[in-house]
């Protein structure tokens, strides 16, 4: 078991559609990391393509496994660390339905990837036009902790860390692309997330501006008492590292006791009543 | 939701941090050598002048004073040099009544005195004037237009909206007036009268007939789903004015979008033929 392991969170401003580009940068800041004894590095949402990419989302799918993961498995061999960043995905068994993933990949190799649940249709957002949605919250136990990965607008809906954390995971890996009318939402949601579960929570975002919208940065990792431990800059591209201490959970989960306090009756009252919403 | 001048309250700074980001960007981007927009000296153009200026340098910056004997004053002239002069943006200065004459002369069945028909060639002529300038230069064009008079349709199509970038469309007139005092642009050009200039004395609230504090809290709350009857009664104004202003807004859609065409196609360009704008191609 992991007592603790070092992050970095990468907010990168992409390059729309250009895959080439922006696995250069992110090699960049894998180095870079690295060299500042990272165990781990997190980059934001479609940080592969940029987040904008509209039409042009069916021709940058790739699969998982596909040529992008095997060059990001490549460096996370060559520089020893564990990578997390999103992609759209190409499903495998049906090649027009693409989703919005988020990969782990462990200097051994790809461990899995999560795909978004909840897809933002609405205001600027057209997400549920391109993807289809995920139904699984996977948790990997791996040898920096047991991770979960949600994406963006996952982190409104309370019941996905829930369900993570339930799993086991310890460390949340929020990746997002959020634009900065929405800086507000989840400078709060992310720290909820954190407290409600008694877990970290490592939010990254995208900086940069795609047809517009200006994406506004500011990742942050949360300790389980809702704590900010450290934050990157506002808007601009800028790369910043924290130490996850494992053994704070079990001390936090005796002062704020949220999950010893679960009431598991209410879930079903939820259930029910979603459904007829 | 409460309609008091507070919700149109925008943070100055954070907004003129975002406008001159998105201009720098947008210029980067597309490998262009600077921006021109015109400046007639009203709040909106100055206002465009010097976030832009503050965004790439006056140096790229060029401003079009583009005057004609029927509209020119000299207080709105003077007021476009001061800014220039101020934010250090390079200008050029045209006469465009002898072109606007030619235009009238070579048009047949020219009959004045239509208002729009005639006003709306003086906006295009400018238009015209300004991708000269861009072209020949390798700039982008930028317009001035706000979001009041974006949303009632109070602009010439093809005119004083065409343009590559509009860096201030999503503040109403009000938003910029709260911006154009933070960036310092001078108060005697901040409180005068808007004005198109496409007739003598015109005067753009005359003509909507309502002032911008009024008229920008009825499309705020046109913009947050509010009812008709519910903006009425919040601003005190009689519900013909709200009803008015909303058939205004509805009306105008075909101003602000792609010429409207039959969906032939698998994918039809303005509909469902969806394109990022940021697509760099070497």
């Amino acid at each position: 078991m992991v007592n603790q392991t070092k992050v970095a969170l990468a907010q990168m401003s992409c390059k729309v559609g250009d895959k080439a580009h922006n696995m250069r940068s992110m090699a960049t800041y894998i180095k870079e990391a690295k060299k500042q004894k990272a165990d781990i590095i997190l980059f934001p949402e479609l940080a592969l393509t940029g987040y904008v990419t509209k039409d042009r989302t069916y021709e940058l799918a790739e699969t998982i496994p596909g040529p992008s993961t095997e060059k990001i498995a490549k460096l996370a061999k060559e520089n020893h660390i564990h990578i997390i960043y999103g992609m759209i995905e190409k499903n495998s068994k049906a090649e027009g339905i693409i989703h919005n993933a988020a990969v782990l990949i462990s200097p051994k190799g790809l461990i899995g990837h999560y795909r978004k649940m909840y897809l933002p249709t609405h205001s600027i957002f057209e997400e549920k036009r391109y993807f289809r949605q995920g139904y699984e919250t996977p948790v990997f136990d791996t040898s920096i902790g047991k991770v979960g990965m949600i994406i963006c607008y996952d982190v409104f809906f309370p019941e996905t860390v829930r369900l993570l954390r339930l799993k086991g995971a310890e460390l949340i890996a929020c990746i997002s692309a959020s634009p900065s009318v929405r800086r507000n939402y989840f400078e709060i949601l992310t720290a909820a997330r954190a407290l409600e579960n008694t877990a970290y929570v490592a939010y990254v975002n995208l900086v940069g501006i795609e047809d517009g919208l200006q994406f506004w940065g500011g990742s942050r990792i949360i300790a389980p008492n809702g704590r900010i431990i450290i934050q990157a800059k506002y808007d601009e591209e800028d790369m910043t590292l924290g130490t996850i201490d494992y053994t704070d959970i079990p001390r936090t989960e005796t002062f704020v006791p949220t999950l010893r306090d679960l009431r598991p009756e209410l879930f079903d009252e939820l259930n029910d009543l979603s459904k007829k919403l | 939701m409460l309609l008091t001048p507070s919700v149109l309250k925008i943070d100055q700074e954070e907004t003129k941090q975002k406008i001159t980001r998105f201009v720098k960007d947008y210029v980067t981007k597309t490998r262009v050598k600077g921006v021109i927009l015109g400046m007639s000296g009203g709040i909106d153009s100055s206002t465009n002048a010097a976030l832009t200026a503050l965004s790439i340098g006056g140096n790229k910056t060029y401003g079009l004073l583009m005057f004609e004997r029927e509209t020119k004053n000299k207080m709105d002239v003077d007021h476009a040099l001061q800014v220039a002069r101020q934010f250090r943006i390079r200008t050029i200065i045209i006469d465009i009544t002898k072109l606007l004459n030619a235009i009238y002369k070579s048009t047949p069945d020219f009959t004045p005195p239509n208002y729009t028909a005639k006003g709306n060639i003086k906006a295009r002529a400018r238009m015209l004037l300004m991708y000269y300038y861009a072209n020949s230069k390798n700039l982008l064009v930028s317009t001035s237009s706000d979001k009041s008079e974006m949303m009632i349709g109070y602009f010439t199509k093809h005119g004083d909206i065409a343009a590559d970038i509009a860096p201030q469309q999503d503040l109403y007139k009000t938003q910029i007036r709260q911006l154009a005092k933070h960036i310092g642009i001078p108060d005697a050009i901040i409180e005068k009268p808007s004005t198109p200039a496409l007739w003598p004395d015109q005067t753009a609230e005359q003509e909507i007939g309502i002032p911008y504090e009024k008229l920008d809290l009825i499309l705020y709350g046109l913009e947050h789903f509010m009812e008709t009857p519910q903006i009425a009664g919040q601003l005190a104004v009689p519900i013909k004015t709200v009803e008015s202003v909303k058939k205004r807004w509805l009306k105008a859609e075909h101003k602000r979008r792609m010429p409207l065409s039959p969906k032939l196609g698998f994918r039809t360009v303005g509909k469902d033929f969806r394109l990022p704008y940021d697509t760099e191609v070497e």
